[in-house]
């Protein structure tokens, strides 16, 4: 991590420690005081172009925002923002909403989208259907939507102020409703099929990413929980068979954060093999999440299994992302096929190039 | 951020994807004139001394050695990719594969000018082969509590007794770096009064006996040291200073890429079948397996580096041998949970043998090189639990 990185870690983390991010609760929905600060210190703007209204700073930065932001189980759309909507926004020379106002991203396959002038550039479109899972869609005020329209998919940019929405929540209680739109305006962008597969890539990274940052924060209380409880006159961390299960967990954890450290890398410097790469990461991911939430839950024992204890923030966002933006058997699949490409002697040389 | 365990992201290398290129024309063509043929955990099982000296004439052993022991100076992460194009070919690689990997390193680290000037050249030509000796008949993972003992003589050489197992391929080799009890044991510290002897086992009174692995194949053996007489300058490095040292070498046996390659031509075999006849289970199973190895790589390459900028790192090395070994097993689950194949060591379909060569290793894989509970504690105590 360079120095950067490192200023920019210090710096939410020290927002966060202001908002106490482990109250009690049982959910946390949304927290728009800790989104209002974000936003006043430049940091829901991070690697975005300053010549479309961002903060700059490399992918890598933003990179470091929301890992930090994930491992704290923060209640704000900035991964959606920053690693997905933003840049795709950006790329599809659309106009960026304020990145002070909360813009999320959702793969939206039951909605279409008209061209409504003939231009062959960014565009305006309107939109019909029903974008379903859309990540915090009760609380951001735009969304890029993944359409799909007669010449092949559009990138949508929709206001959704005022647009009727039916409210849901993920396991962890984040907002993940659906928006009706019945002949919506948008402005928006048409994507080749390649284009459209890295946009659904990078939303698998984006997830990617925050289970790499909760899986790191789940074994770090879970090691501290063990060397801190007590029993037969002991810390449980010094048995054996919880030893045995903290490694496992390491094990785990190691593995997805060099995979998913190596795939944002991959996107940095433009791979052609992008979609395997954050392909692979999800899948890697999502496969540490079974591990690493159970072990972390029987070390805890009792109280982890209760909202008494803040365990439950983080590893009801495992259980959840790891479903997001396409699951293992959404991603297997397209990495494998995506290895075999070459033929049936090419799986080595494409397993070496990914990555 | 980097990872829990402290490792740096590794730099691409392109002067390893250069050497990689190299070996993989040369792999091609040695296949295609038939010198080898593909199978499971060569490292272990495929010992061609003629192979061996191939790779040595190419300067792909000893790769990171200084020039002036036969070496060519080059980084780890160009020696990982030779390393990791030889397994996945599944290339015959057993002989010198010891020597080359911790032998020649612990000699770097821990010989003698003249120790290092008679033998390193040999290793780095493919010639000279070497085994662990470090496990014996009542000492597997409690590895301080060995009893083979190095007492000095009247003319200053060691006099050994006792016995070594495990030692893969000691029929063929011509060295083991030995483990020997130099001081009597101390219980309250288990650790001291440990030395390393370099042994040639062509030596009096070393007797080789061979131990069949499950398949049939003789890899393993014990050798035994009846008043076996070494030569007093063939000790490595320090008196009493074998765990230390061993420690070291272990770092090098634990972190390459070995330890998640072993079953990869089972892996390259199930895709063989699968681009003939893909379908949907099929591919999701190679997606899993696929994503697991590249975060192994990963993990892997992050080693190499580290080796590179001169660090140790025994703890990751362990932790990736943890997760890689168990990889290894979980392959051969993986795709028969997929795949209606009947394992054979004699079956025509290549899958199936590869299969059965996996299965049949299979036990050792978790085991060799410190076993998975022990590297937990290992891991554990990274964490700061121990």
């Amino acid at each position: 991590m360079t120095s950067d990185q490192d200023l920019v870690v210090e710096t939410v983390r020290d927002i966060l420690s202001g908002f106490e991010p482990f109250v009690l609760t049982p959910d946390r929905s949304w927290d728009s005081a800790l989104w209002s600060t974000l936003a006043e210190a430049g940091l829901t703007g991070v690697g975005l172009p300053e010549s479309s209204g961002g903060s700059g700073g490399e992918l890598a930065d933003a990179v470091a925002i929301v890992r930090t932001l994930a491992a704290g189980a923060a209640a704000v759309p900035v991964a959606e923002q920053l690693l997905v909507a933003g840049p795709a926004v950006v790329a599809c020379d659309l106009d960026l909403p304020s990145p002070e106002e909360p813009l999320t991203f959702a793969v939206a396959p039951g909605v279409t989208a008209h061209a409504s002038d003939d231009g062959d550039g960014p565009g305006r479109f309107t939109l019909s259907g029903t974008a379903s899972d859309v990540a915090w869609a009760e609380v951001t005020r735009h969304a890029a939507l993944l359409t799909s329209g007669p010449a092949g998919p559009v990138l949508a940019l929709v206001t959704l102020d005022g647009l009727p929405v039916e409210p849901a929540a993920n396991l962890a209680g984040e907002p993940r409703g659906s928006v009706v739109l019945d002949g919506v305006a948008a402005s928006g962008a048409l994507l080749t099929a390649d284009e459209a597969a890295a946009l659904r890539a990078r939303f698998a990274l984006a997830r990617a990413v925050q289970l790499a940052a909760a899986l790191e924060q789940v074994l770090a209380w879970t090691v501290q929980y063990a060397g801190e409880r007590q029993q037969f006159g002991r810390p449980l961390g010094k048995f054996q068979a919880i030893q045995m299960e903290l490694a496992e967990m390491a094990g785990e954890v190691t593995a997805v954060t060099a995979l998913t450290d190596a795939a944002v890398q991959a996107v940095e410097r433009g791979s052609a093999e992008l979609v395997l790469a954050c392909a692979a990461a999800k899948v890697r991911a999502g496969a540490a999440v079974e591990v690493v939430a159970r072990l972390a839950h029987q070390v805890h024992g009792a109280i982890g299994f209760t909202q008494e204890h803040k365990l439950h923030h983080l590893t009801r966002r495992l259980w959840a992302w790891r479903d997001e933006a396409g699951s293992e058997l959404t991603w297997a699949p397209v990495l494998a096929a995506g290895l075999l490409a070459d033929g049936p002697d090419g799986l080595w040389p494409a397993l070496t190039r990914v990555i | 951020m980097s990872s829990l365990l402290g490792l740096a992201p590794a730099p691409r290398s392109e002067a390893a994807e250069q050497v990689r290129a190299e070996v993989r024309e040369f792999l091609a063509a040695e296949l295609a004139a038939g010198t080898f043929t593909t199978h499971v955990d060569t490292w272990l099982s495929g010992v061609d001394p003629a192979f061996s000296r191939k790779l040595g004439s190419r300067g792909w052993l000893g790769m990171t050695w200084p020039r002036r022991y036969g070496g060519h100076e080059r980084s780890a992460m160009e020696r990982y990719a030779v390393t990791e194009e030889l397994l996945a070919a599944g290339a015959p690689v057993a002989a010198h594969w010891i020597a080359d990997r911790q032998s020649g390193p612990n000699l770097l680290r821990y010989g003698t000018e003249e120790q290092r000037q008679s033998i390193l050249p040999r290793i780095a030509a493919g010639e000279c082969y070497f085994v662990i000796g470090m496990s014996e008949p009542d000492s597997g993972s409690d590895l301080a509590s060995i009893r083979t003992r190095a007492v000095r003589n009247g003319s200053g050489d060691w006099v050994v007794n006792g016995a070594k197992v495990w030692t893969s391929n000691a029929h063929v080799s011509h060295y083991a770096i030995t483990l020997v009890r130099t001081s009597p044991a101390d219980p309250s510290n288990r650790h001291a009064g440990l030395s390393q002897l370099l042994v040639d086992l062509s030596l009096p009174g070393i007797t080789v006996n061979p131990i069949r692995i499950l398949d049939g194949g003789h890899h393993f053996n014990e050798v035994v040291f009846d008043d076996v007489v070494v030569p007093g300058d063939m000790l490595l490095g320090t008196e009493g200073d074998g765990w230390h040292q061993v420690t070291a070498e272990l770092a090098f046996e634990r972190s390459g890429p070995e330890r998640f390659l072993s079953t990869y031509p089972l892996v390259a075999e199930f895709a063989r079948r699968l681009a003939a006849s893909p379908d949907p289970a099929g591919l999701a199973t190679l997606g899993r397996l696929s994503a697991r190895l590249l975060a192994l790589r990963q993990l892997s390459l992050r080693i190499a580096a580290a080796l590179d900028r001169g660090e140790l790192p025994d703890i990751p090395a362990a932790l990736v041998k943890d997760v890689g070994t168990t990889f290894e097993g979980d392959v051969i689950e993986e795709i028969r949970r997929v795949v209606e194949v009947t394992p054979s060591l004699s079956s025509p379909d290549p899958l199936a043998r590869a299969l059965a060569e996996a299965q049949l290793h299979a036990p050792g894989y978790t085991l060799r090189g410190g076993t998975n509970e022990i590297l937990r504690g290992i891991v554990a105590r990274g964490l700061g639990l121990r």
